[in-house]
């Protein structure tokens, strides 16, 4: 079936199989493979995407019902080849290991800071309860949402980080 | 800036160099691989926990349009070479070897065992094949548990085994058993077990083999841990050349000791390709990962324990049997690592130890992060219940027991000297982080408001390498080796046999080789993941910290010297007076003289030298461990558990933790909360369970539950850097500890939290069902 939709501020086409899941279309036709795959049944949150808006776990939506829809995927969030205030944030944080839930985790936490930018600890960690990490505990990743948070809310951000590797945000871990 | 002593990387938190590809979207994992003509395979796997297989009939798929090739096990066991367990075979296993085939040929032996591939143009053809894929199965009595499996009446999984022992039974005992046993005051007997969960890491298995018909060569991309123990394990069973054989990898999504080798499913996705003369990818979805990627810890313990009155604990007589699942690899070898460490740092008098390893209908062990875990587990749950049947302190009777730091050391019961051990310390420093009379004031509190809430604590070491001994202190795994190059570029190049799955190795290995060679960190690359240009080696066991720490540090101070020397001919200057800083070679004293390594390895690119000039800037660096040493550490959980609904909730947890010098205390930090998370989980929520049937009941993560954010609390850390025992390299592992401890620190706070209905617990999986079931059972009247 043929589609369009926009991709990341680009109008694209193509003719997925009806049964092709929105992920296998954006990795497989349009060779977007920052968007993961770690469970194809909804639960892990790997393959998040923001499509008109809202984060919808693109492993359960089928190509064809994003045709006329706005997608963004994890590569569109540095396409001018700076890291976005979450993005950087979450660089500070140490917030990843292995990286493979890491696009699903950054999608869910734009589209929940866009809604929600005041949010606080307990509020991220619900948000982002629905993704799954196996090697962090987390606490790195709510800690880099909450400075991005911060950062996004100070008319005056927090000591701006060096451009290349430097010293990360001092851990926020005693209380 | 010559002349200036650049700052120090080694010991601060450096952000890593991965998490720009990471977190753009640009990593690139196994699954992104993309070549052209390349097929997609998907596998047939059993419905059943044992059978027969009478027919396997692949006629229909081959006929699908769109499918190149479909092959049952025993079209693929022509194509090749039969053999052993690859990592069984490097690790030398001498006890029973079972045969079997890639795919399933004769028999099945779990719910998920492969039975034919299918290859086809697309991932959604080749389960579209899949399906039209016809088995004829003649059901046998499953083997489920491990009970069943050591009855001689139960029927064999492997036919030229006999039986279903994949271990046979063995003891050993050091001390003398029989004396302290009479002597001792009292003497409990525990049964104590630990169930099966599994690895889990977010991207699951995977490769893409690509074979060259014209070269006869083949590429595989893997993700693994180690692309040389893959490559020996592709070359053993394809029959493939080492010469013609290549392995890479990119990002690896995590394994936690899953990735090791070359599965089954690999091994029969590159004969698949080398078939097809076309690239074949396979990436497991993620019940083909929950149920047959392989799981781990299903172990149970009769436990012994001579005590004094006083607390002491002099000896254990331990009786354990590990269920290893279907097929041979790691399980048969864990019993020999719980034996050696199960004395821990305690000063035991007396361990009896003996062991059995059975098969069963499920799916086959694996290493799991601390695959020896279960001796913490036990030992440290042990130690819970006699404090409580004597009235004592879970801390005071630890305290009690460890061995204390001596010079020469204490030796363990088992044989490795405890050099360096700090568990007193860190127990010490758990009691100033924690204020344990306060805490008990708010517990009694707080039960008088009928809220239950407990304390736990617990304490572990782990061999990270391993304190320097006869064999060395890096143990089995050997030597670790490095290549070094300084290129025109005046970037410095580490090829390590490292294969970070989450581990920042390129980040900490720049760090430390930044440092000693005297280039900004920026001016280090890290090159993994090629068997054509990395040296052997492995992501394990916690030893890159010390092992590849170690050979940074060594190498680049080689590399370095070499650099000197050639520079010192250049400049016309004593290599004596010669430094490195901040990328510059430059005469001590006069900035001025100031070369750019680059310049310098550039006019050694160039120039033409006399035989006496080593113009070569590479050095092979290799690294013993040095004096090696212990990681170790104590944690404490509090914990809230509603005895109404049996939810626990993890209210505060402290780590005290001592893995020698930091490299980088980020990511030292996220090992450790990452470990604690899965221990949390192991206790709370995971379970691969099975059925009587030998069904898999966890083959979605709607059954199979990993923690999620509002699961894991804030996880606190203090960092002991107590006892340095080499003279540079005191970098110690700690990627397993944290999965080493927690489950029984958290059991323990548990069973505190319940002390009042006398709840005892010998079980480590404590879901809220089971924890109402543990309640009712202690207070039938409640």
């Amino acid at each position: 079936m043929d589609i369009t939709l926009r991709v990341n501020g680009a109008t694209r086409t193509g003719s997925p199989e009806a049964r092709k899941t929105l992920a296998d279309f954006l990795r497989d036709d349009l060779d977007l493979t920052g968007t993961h795959l770690g469970c194809e049944h909804g639960v892990c949150g790997a393959c998040t995407v923001i499509v008109d808006g809202r984060a919808v776990r693109s492993c359960l939506m089928l190509a064809v019902q994003a045709a006329g829809c706005e997608v963004t995927t994890i590569e569109g969030l540095a396409a001018d080849g700076e890291l976005g205030t979450l993005q950087q944030a979450l660089w500070d944080s140490h917030s990843f290991q292995c990286g493979f839930c890491t696009p699903g985790f950054v999608m869910q936490a734009v589209a929940f800071l866009g809604a929600h930018p005041d949010a606080g600890e307990q509020q991220i960690r619900e948000a982002l309860s629905g993704n799954i990490c196996r090697c962090t505990g987390y606490e790195s990743i709510i800690d880099g949402v909450l400075l991005a948070a911060q950062r996004s809310a100070s008319p005056h951000p927090a000591a701006p980080t060096q451009a290349g590797p430097g010293r990360a945000a001092p851990a926020n871990r005693e209380r | 800036m010559t002349g200036i002593a650049a700052e120090r990387y080694t010991g601060a938190s450096i952000k890593r160099s991965e998490d720009p590809r990471i977190l753009t979207g640009a990593g690139r994992y196994v699954d992104d691989i993309k070549l052209p003509g390349m097929l997609h395979a998907a596998f047939v796997r059993s419905p059943l926990a044992h059978a027969r297989v009478l027919s396997v009939d692949v006629s229909a798929a081959r006929a699908l349009p769109g499918v190149v090739a479909a092959l049952s096990g025993a079209e693929l066991e022509a194509m090749t070479v039969p053999g052993p367990d690859a990592l069984m075979a490097l690790m030398g296993w001498a006890g029973p070897t079972p045969e079997f085939t890639l795919l399933a040929t004769d028999k099945v032996r779990f719910v998920g065992d492969p039975v034919a591939v299918v290859v086809a143009e697309s991932r959604y053809l080749a389960e579209d094949g899949c399906e039209l894929v016809e088995v004829e199965y003649d059901d046998l009595p499953p083997v489920v548990s491990a009970s069943f499996a050591l009855d001689p009446g139960s029927p064999p999984l492997f036919a030229n085994l006999g039986d279903n022992i994949a271990r046979p039974h063995s003891r050993r005992e050091f001390g003398d058993v029989a004396a302290v046993f009479a002597g001792a005051d009292r003497v409990f007997d525990f049964r104590v077990g630990v169930h099966r969960h599994q690895n889990v890491p977010m991207e699951g298995r995977g490769c893409v083999a690509s074979y060259d018909p014209g070269q006869g060569t083949m590429t595989v991309y893997a993700a693994t841990q180690s692309v040389h123990v893959s490559k020996i394990a592709v070359a053993m069973r394809l029959g493939i050349e080492q010469d013609k054989l290549r392995v890479l990898a990119g990002d690896v999504g995590g394994s936690f000791g899953l990735k090791i080798g070359a599965s089954r499913e690999e091994l029969a996705v590159a004969a698949a390709s080398r078939a097809a003369g076309r690239p074949v990818k396979w990436v497991e979805d993620r019940t083909e990962n929950l149920i047959a990627s392989g799981q781990a810890r299903e172990e149970s313990f009769d436990v012994r324990a001579a005590v004094s009155n006083d607390g002491d604990l002099l000896g254990l007589d331990v009786t354990m049997v590990i269920d290893t699942g279907a097929y041979p690899g790691m399980g048969a070898m864990v019993p020999a690592i719980v034996e050696a460490m199960l004395p821990g740092p305690y000063k035991l008098a007396a361990l009896g130890f003996e062991s059995t390893g059975v098969t069963t209908n499920k799916a086959s062990y694996v290493a799991y992060r601390g695959p020896w875990a279960s001796e913490t587990f036990v030992r440290e749950r042990v130690l819970d219940l006699i404090a409580a049947e004597l009235g004592l302190d879970p801390v005071e009777i630890r305290l009690r027991n460890v061995a204390p730091r001596t010079d020469p050391p204490a030796v363990m019961l088992t044989g490795r000297p405890l050099a360096g051990v700090t568990t007193r310390e860190s127990l010490e420093r758990l009691t100033e982080l924690v204020d344990f009379p306060a805490f008990r004031r708010r517990q009694a509190e707080a039960r008088a408001r009928g809220q239950y809430l407990g304390i736990g604590v617990a304490t572990f070491i782990e061999a990270a390498p391993g304190p320097r001994s006869a064999e060395g202190p890096s143990g089995p795994m050997g030597m670790e080796a490095m290549r070094l190059r300084l290129t025109e570029d005046g970037i410095v190049v580490l090829f390590t046999g490292q294969m970070p799955h989450g581990q920042s190795h390129q980040t900490t290995l720049a760090q430390i080789a930044a440092d000693e060679f005297g280039v900004p960190f920026e001016q280090v690359r890290v090159v993994v993941g090629d068997t054509d240009v990395v040296p052997f080696g492995l992501t394990g066991g916690s030893r890159s910290a010390t092992m590849t720490g170690g050979v940074a540090l060594h190498g680049a101070r080689q590399l370095r010297a070499k650099v000197i020397d050639f520079a010192a001919h250049l400049m016309e200057a004593s290599a004596r007076d010669l430094q490195i800083t901040d990328g510059n070679v430059w005469v001590r004293g006069d900035p001025a003289s100031a070369i750019a390594v680059a310049e310098v390895a550039r006019r050694a690119a160039a120039g033409q030298f006399g035989a006496d000039v080593d113009a070569e800037l590479e050095v092979e660096a290799a690294f013993d461990g040095g004096e090696g040493g212990w990681s170790g550490g104590s944690h404490c959980a509090i914990v809230e558990v509603d005895v109404e609904t049996g939810i626990v909730r993890v209210q505060r947890y402290v780590v005290a933790e001592d893995c020698g010098a930091l490299i980088n205390p980020a990511v030292v930090e996220g090992q450790i909360r990452g470990g604690v998370a899965q221990g949390i989980g192991a206790v709370l929520l995971e379970r691969s369970a099975y059925d009587e049937d030998g069904n898999c009941q966890s083959a979605t993560f709607m059954d199979y539950l990993v923690p999620t954010a509002c699961d894991v609390p804030r996880i606190e850390i203090a960092h002991l850097e107590t006892v340095p025992l080499d003279a540079d390299v005191n970098f110690r592992g700690v990627g397993e500890g944290g999965m080493l401890v927690a489950p029984p620190t958290v059991v323990n706070a548990i069973e505190d939290a319940l002390a009042p209905f006398g709840v005892r617990i010998y079980e480590q999986h404590l879901p809220p069902s089971r924890i109402l079931e543990l309640i009712a059972a202690a207070d039938p009247g409640r």
